[in-house]
């Protein structure tokens, strides 16, 4: 049995550690709150500006711009995954690089070569030490940030398109569904005109009018419109990485809760069994004295 | 008119507006354009500018826009820009002085690079309409 000081030793620091696991679920709580509400802002923008990319690429032919561009053949394919770059939030990490891992092994046999780019240091940490071929790496994403970053994503991501280095572009990131649901997903970026078919019947072009002329309007809205989803995604996959650290938290401290509960009972019975048997040598003592003096 | 658009204005960062409007002119690339209920699938670029629409309610109403996109189809326009302001909360001396300063850098900058001076042309562009010039 243990002493009664190892016991408080012990309760003291699940008690510290639970106190710090408080904290960093508050923390995360507010950090949550704040990116659920960017990202609810985002939504419809990016929504939008998706339905008027798609609706034009479908009016478009392949020709009128290079990142409508139709690869022949399907050889290079380059996976852009969204991770976090610090643990302690569960299994999120966990569940998406077995996602990953699944959608890598299906599709390499469509593509001959499957390349990754990574924001977020534990996917980059899990896939560079299995050895697959690794792009960009990111890290260091936040909210005030992803803006900057993605603008950066974008313009490499665009040129590698452009100039044939890549025939498909995915997005691969946690859908925030709500705090304490979030659904993976894999998204693709490029080429836009594989998505026509399920974009149903678009009007023919005759009766939509571009101003300035419609090979002008997607140079310019094709390019940012690679920067918004990608921008999308990091916010998603932030707010993700915020409601599961959030829920981790709180799994941690009512674990914690239970813990302090168990040492608090067993260290209140061992405390009552040290004076029972300390009762016992002072009642066998005094008996012992009594039958002496008889 | 019984006949409404249906307009939203959406920034990343909020929904600016939703609601029906009678009427709307937007400052177009080509030029600025204005669009009625009944107008034909319309997609334009639009350069940083004022957007000014009527409502029933509130009658004439104005937004600066710093450039996006204006997107009409069955009389729903969706304006998507990356920023929005109400011309009564801006400082209309400090936009001056900007665009002056725009102004001069862009005037300086007579063979920089394309891309130099479009960046350059919008920045001038935001600054007059927050002007109100």
């Amino acid at each position: 049995m243990p002493s009664l000081k190892q016991i408080t030793t012990k309760i003291k620091s699940v008690r510290s550690t639970r106190r710090i696991m408080g904290a960093m679920k508050l923390i995360a709580a507010v950090r949550l709150q704040k990116a659920q509400a960017a990202l609810m802002a985002y939504r419809p923008y990016s929504d939008a500006y998706r339905d008027v990319v798609l609706n034009v690429a479908a009016l478009s032919e392949s020709e009128d711009h290079p990142l409508l561009r139709v690869p022949e053949e399907k050889t290079n394919l380059h996976v852009l995954f969204f991770t976090s770059d610090r643990g302690l939030c569960g299994s999120f990490n966990s569940a998406l690089i077995r996602n990953m891992q699944r959608y890598v092994e299906e599709q390499s046999e469509v593509f001959g070569n499957i390349k990754l780019s990574f924001v977020g240091r534990r996917g980059r940490d899990y896939f560079s030490r299995n050895g697959l071929t690794t792009g960009k790496y990111y890290t260091g994403v936040n909210e005030k940030n992803s803006r900057k970053f993605s603008e950066e994503l974008a313009a490499a991501l665009t040129e590698e398109f452009r100039v044939g280095e890549s025939d498909e572009i995915v997005l691969a990131y946690n859908h925030f569904v709500s705090a304490i649901s979030q659904k993976m997903t894999f998204e693709r970026l490029l080429p836009l005109s594989a998505q026509e078919a399920d974009d149903g019947g678009a009007e023919s072009s005759s009766d939509y009018i571009f101003e300035p002329e419609k090979e002008r309007i997607i140079g310019s809205i094709l390019p940012k419109y690679v920067q918004v989803r990608i921008e999308r995604a990091m916010n998603e996959s932030l707010t993700s990485e915020h409601a599961a650290r959030m829920t981790a938290m709180e799994n941690a401290t009512s674990n914690a809760d239970e813990v302090i509960a168990k040492l608090t009972l067993l260290f209140n019975k061992t405390r009552q069994a040290i004076i029972t048997t300390e009762l016992m040598d002072i009642v066998n003592g005094t008996e012992a004295q009594k039958g002496g003096n008889e | 008119m019984a006949e409404k658009l249906r307009l939203k204005i959406i920034t990343p960062e909020k929904l600016v507006f939703d609601g029906e409007v009678e009427e709307l002119v937007a400052p177009g690339q080509m030029g600025e354009f204005g669009v009625l209920p009944g107008h034909v699938p319309f997609l334009s670029v639009l350069h940083p500018g004022r957007l000014r629409f009527k409502t029933e309610e509130s009658g004439e109403n104005t937004l600066i826009i710093h450039g996006g996109l204006a997107d009409i189809k069955d009389d729903t326009i969706s304006i998507l820009t990356d920023q929005s302001e109400d011309p009564e909360e801006v400082d209309v001396a400090a936009a001056r002085k900007d665009a002056e300063g725009f102004q001069r850098e862009l005037d300086e900058l007579q063979d920089a690079e394309p891309s130099q001076r479009e960046e350059l042309d919008k920045k001038l562009r935001i600054a007059r309409a927050r002007a109100g010039e």
